[in-house]
């Protein structure tokens, strides 16, 4: 009956960082559902496939590459597949899935060291790849064709797409069907309401903190009222709550204090709205949050928590 | 066509004008540098380690250089045979040959001898397992085998034995820096000279607890009967604090103290002769 | 709303699943009583071996200032003094006492005679009235008091002020923020009459005006006792009922809830004008005052993973070894000394009972989970009271880099463990941290 030993503390908490992963991919399915309600079986097909490739890839780099003991279990990547294919417009070829797989696992997270060594949202670099390689199939965005039924292939541009060619004005949009989804655009942006939904399930379950995805919206009302455009459109349109709520909010790759994670939301909205309104792109959801990606490790150099106790004054320096 | 010429000659023109600049820049901040430095960095093991006291290999080249002699105790600890030498002959001085070391492991508690008595539930490494008390197997002197040594040892000299729970310490590749000996939590590892002809004998424990309870908790245990100090001819051995301690700069690895070791606790890296020791 | 400390914390089950009584365990017939019992220098044997001794009486006196004498709670003979292995298992000296059966039954006569006579004296107002200040502190240092919290810094000490130096409030831990460990809870609900008057003794002691008992919101049988006490006390004594958090008994965090000041780093509390003592040894410090008993017995808590019928609060005889509890410990488990936040693994259950002692809490599926790699939740940040980075300061620790962990202030970490309870990836955050705090102090600027 040997006794065992360890130093203090002796209990834990019962999350887990496994269990994190599997809560974000619950509070996706509403989203989920929504996409495949909308486009049919080919969502379902680049959704199974973007989740098996990034499972598989990660698989075969900890067996084959790295020969350590398979990481698959901790559901990270089945979680980056989810929200890659959220990220893609139904009905892409199923060779680019596969490629936006290899490039957001292979090279995004394992080439880095796995998970928490990478730098940028490996779903984001997997989109983001895809889009500038393959930019005529990466926005051909199906039309929403409500009932679970078979797309028919209709595409069109997105509302985001419309606005940027002057199509339509800022003031004629459907803000309901923004608000529940029958419009088109990629496979998890198309209804406000189910990323809503999901926002509040990882609220109630303290998954993530409210700061980031309540500091883009900030970032993006003040710089649409700085530039007089109405931001319920910016708020409800692309893959702005897709990212606020579930990319950007991505424990690796966002800042760890409460300053550091205000100003990182801050800054992807206004990033978000610079790029809509005056880049080359309708949408800049997915650089914005990879640029302030970038920036998250000199967020938490500089934005340290304020320590309890109050600093006797610093010495001089040389 | 012409758009092809145009793009190329400018390109080729920005090409010109980095080289230029990196030129300029390259001439402007030369620095004019010893070359004894390289030299004597090349001689180096390269291995960072910090066993001299400088910040480094290429520091401590610097520093040899520009003292200009190797005097204040300056010597790299891991330098292969004759390196020192050749490092005072760049720098034409006197060299001063100093002994080389290596580690040597002043516990002997496999295993076999004190097998676990409480299951450890922290993180792997000494340190941490030394701050919680006694360690796994009972012996608050003893090794705690979870390898902290072979995880700062520069030269992959040290690996754990999987049939002793031990590290060992291979002499052809262990450099006497004496890193490993500054890490263990226990101080176990002693940096003893090589010898002549590689003959070492020390005594592979460090408990100084008293007899019986050292044996309670191992059986090869030095239990302080000061046996073998009573068998060296040349002194070398001391018993204090229930431990005995054979002094390197006397012993003369005769091995005469081995055999009467009632638990074995004296380790030789030679095999002893167990005549000689009968004649005697 | 109720007060607390700002910055971080955690809420763990509290799990006070303990009996909330106090249960007495005979006297035992060998008492160890180690030399170091407290922090500071270790006490000097008075005694020598073959002496014959009566309980109570002084068998090691302190030996310096920051010190404390050592009683032995059985008359007895010395039968040695000499090392011996502690829980820990290290070996440490102490003296050992043996008993016979015939002056164990005097022992244990006289004993319940001083336990009814002292839960039946009417309260004295006027007590602290009949000594000068001087005295009181002389008489809390003969009675070897030490802080019963588990710091165990010699009370007498804390209350010798320097003239210089103005305190203005006496701080009385009555938290007990630790799970499990209810040994406070259950002496506030038994004694508050006492525990107040200890209190008043302590103010005079030390010449502070006014002292406040913070006492957590979890606890209101004991919040209600100790109000009752205090009715009529000429004395400036309140009760703070406090928001359950912990490590609200931390000295820094407790300080900051009730007065809602901030001690600095490296500082004591007496920076902020505040003096902590733990509730348990505001009773010792009365039992020493009214009647001149030092300190010999303690109350613990015995709980966790062991019969619920042994789950409870036990007024032991300092000295009393561990395997002389009723404690059935079940296979694979671990045996802790003091509650499973900040508490050390106890490896040798031959080692005895010291004053430092709050409890034994048995945990039986303790094992730590895998270790997954950090994915920079910012759990362990949110979880620090003293506002540092868990996750940086542990890596330091992991790759030796002292002198950045020290520039990251690793010094002000107060080992309360929050930020390895917190991991989701069950990282041993305070294990490496612990390492660098040690270490840190050699690059103390």
């Amino acid at each position: 009956m040997p006794l065992i030993f360890s130093p203090s503390p002796h209990i834990h908490t019962s999350r887990t960082t496994s269990g994190a992963m599997y809560h974000v991919i619950v509070a996706l399915i509403p989203a989920i559902l929504c996409s495949l309600y909308y486009f049919g079986l080919p969502a379902l097909e680049v959704l199974l496939l973007s989740v098996l490739s990034c499972a598989g890839v990660e698989w075969v780099v900890t067996r084959f590459m790295l020969r350590r003991p398979s990481t698959l279990r901790d559901g990270s990547a089945i979680l980056t597949g989810v929200l890659l294919a959220l990220n893609l417009p139904s009905g892409l070829p199923w060779w680019m899935v596969i490629i936006g797989a290899v490039v957001a696992v292979g090279i995004a997270k394992m080439a880095f060291g796995g998970l928490g060594c990478n730098v940028f949202n490996p779903a984001l670099v997997g989109r983001v790849f895809l889009l500038i390689s393959f930019p005529v199939a990466m926005t051909a965005w199906p039309l929403p064709d409500p009932g679970f039924g078979d797309a028919d292939g209709v595409t069109g541009a997105t509302i985001l797409g419309q606005l940027k060619m002057g199509l339509v004005s800022p003031d004629e949009l459907p803000l309901m069907s923004m608000f529940a989804g029958n419009v088109g655009g990629s496979m998890g942006e198309v209804s406000a309401a189910a990323l809503l939904l999901g926002f509040v399930y990882l609220l109630a379950f303290r998954v993530i903190k409210w700061y980031i995805p309540v500091a883009v919206a900030a970032g993006v009302i003040v710089v649409d009222l700085a530039a007089g455009f109405p931001p319920l459109v910016d708020l409800l349109s692309g893959g702005l709550i897709l990212g606020a709520v579930f990319m950007a909010t991505d424990y690796v790759t966002s800042p760890m204090t409460r300053r550091g994670m205000l100003l990182y939301g801050f800054m992807i909205g206004v990033i978000t709205v610079v790029i809509r309104r005056w880049g080359i792109y309708p949408e800049g959801m997915s650089f914005a949050i990879l640029i302030m990606n970038g920036f998250t490790p000199l967020i938490n150099r500089y934005m340290r928590p304020e320590r309890f106790s109050p600093r006797r004054k610093e010495a001089v320096k040389a | 066509m012409h758009l092809l010429i145009i793009s190329s000659l400018l390109l080729g023109a920005l090409g010109l004008l980095g080289a230029v600049v990196l030129y300029a820049t390259a001439r402007k901040f030369h620095v004019e540098e010893d070359s004894r430095i390289d030299e004597v960095e090349a001689l180096l093991p390269g291995a960072n380690c910090g066993a001299c006291g400088c910040r480094g290999c290429r520091d401590f080249a610097v520093t040899c250089v520009s003292r200009g002699n190797l005097e204040g105790g300056l010597n790299c600890p891991g330098a292969a045979e004759g390196a020192m030498a050749k490092i005072a002959a760049i720098l034409g001085v006197e060299a001063s040959e100093t002994e080389r070391k290596i580690a040597v492991l002043r516990c002997n508690g496999s295993c076999e001898a004190r097998p676990e008595r409480y299951v450890y539930d922290g993180a792997r490494s000494c340190a941490v397992m030394n701050g919680v008390g006694v360690g796994s197997r009972g012996c608050s002197f003893g090794c705690l085998g979870c390898g902290d040594c072979v995880a700062v040892c520069r030269f992959g000299a040290i690996s754990m034995n999987s049939v002793t729970g031990l590290p060992e310490v291979d002499p052809d590749k262990c450099t006497g820096c004496a890193v490993c000996a500054a890490e263990c939590p226990r101080h176990l590892l002693d940096m003893r000279p090589r010898g002549r002809r590689d003959r070492r004998v020390w005594v592979a424990c460090s408990s100084r607890d008293k007899g019986a309870v050292a044996r309670k908790v191992c059986a090869s245990a030095c239990i302080g009967c000061g046996k073998c100090a009573k068998a060296c001819p040349f002194g070398a051995v001391t018993v204090a604090d229930n431990l005995a301690y054979i002094d390197p700069a006397l012993c003369r690895a005769c091995g005469k103290c081995v055999p009467g070791c009632p638990t074995g606790a004296i380790h030789t890296t030679f095999k002893i002769i167990q005549k000689e020791a009968v004649a005697e | 709303m109720k007060k607390t400390f700002k910055k971080g914390g955690i809420h763990p089950a509290a799990n006070k699943i303990a009996d909330a009584g106090i249960r007495v365990l005979p006297l035992p017939s060998r008492v160890v009583l180690p030399l170091a019992q407290h922090i500071g220098a270790p006490a000097r044997p008075v005694v020598a071996k073959g002496d014959t001794v009566s309980r109570g009486q002084l068998v090691a006196e302190g030996g310096s200032f920051v010190s404390a004498g050592i009683h032995t709670p059985v008359s007895g003979t010395v039968a040695s003094i000499g090392e011996l292995v502690m829980a820990s298992g290290v070996p440490g000296q102490a003296i050992v006492i043996n008993t016979t059966h015939e002056s164990l039954e005097l022992d244990e006569k006289e004993r319940g005679e001083y336990w009814t006579r002292m839960e039946t004296q009417q309260a004295d107002r006027t007590l602290s009235d009949r000594f000068t200040a001087e005295e009181l502190r002389s008489r809390i240092s003969a009675a070897g008091i030490v802080g019963l919290g588990g710091a165990t810094f010699p009370a007498h000490v804390k209350l010798s002020l320097r003239p210089d130096v103005k305190a203005e409030v006496l701080v009385i831990n009555g938290c007990e923020c630790e799970p499990y460990l209810m040994c406070d809870d259950a002496l506030m609900r038994a004694y508050p009459g006492q525990i107040a008057e200890g209190i008043e003794l302590m103010l005079k002691a030390a010449g502070i005006p006014r002292a406040v008992i913070g006492i957590e919101d979890n606890k209101p049988e004991a919040i209600a006792a100790l109000r009752a006490a205090l009715e009529d006390t000429p004395f400036n004594i309140t009760v703070e009922v406090l928001r359950t958090k912990y490590p609200q008994g931390g000295e820094k965090q407790l300080v900051e809830a009730i007065t809602g000041r901030r001690i600095p780093s490296g500082a004591l509390p007496v920076s902020v004008g505040a003096v902590v003592q733990n509730v348990a040894t505001a009773f010792a410090v009365y039992q020493a005052v009214a009647f001149d008993m030092p300190l010999i017995e303690r109350v613990i808590t015995l709980t966790g993973d062991i019969p619920e019928s042994e789950r409870a609060n036990y007024r032991v005889a300092v000295g009393t070894p561990m395997s002389e509890l009723p404690l059935t410990v079940p296979d694979d488990a671990k045996v802790i000394l003091g509650g499973p936040m900040m508490g050390r693994p106890a490896l040798c259950l031959e080692a005895p009972v010291v004053k430092g002692t709050s409890g034994l809490t048995v945990l039986a599926d303790s094992r730590r989970r895998p270790v997954q790699p950090c994915v920079r939740c910012g759990a362990c940040v949110d979880a620090c009271p003293m506002g540092l980075e868990p996750y940086l300061l542990a890596r330091y620790g992991e790759l030796r880099m002292w002198a950045e962990a020290a520039a990251s202030d690793v010094a002000d970490c107060l080992e309360c463990g929050a930020c390895s309870y917190s991991c989701p990836s069950s990282r041993p955050l305070l294990d490496f941290i612990r390492l660098g705090r040690l270490r840190a102090r050699d690059f103390a600027k």
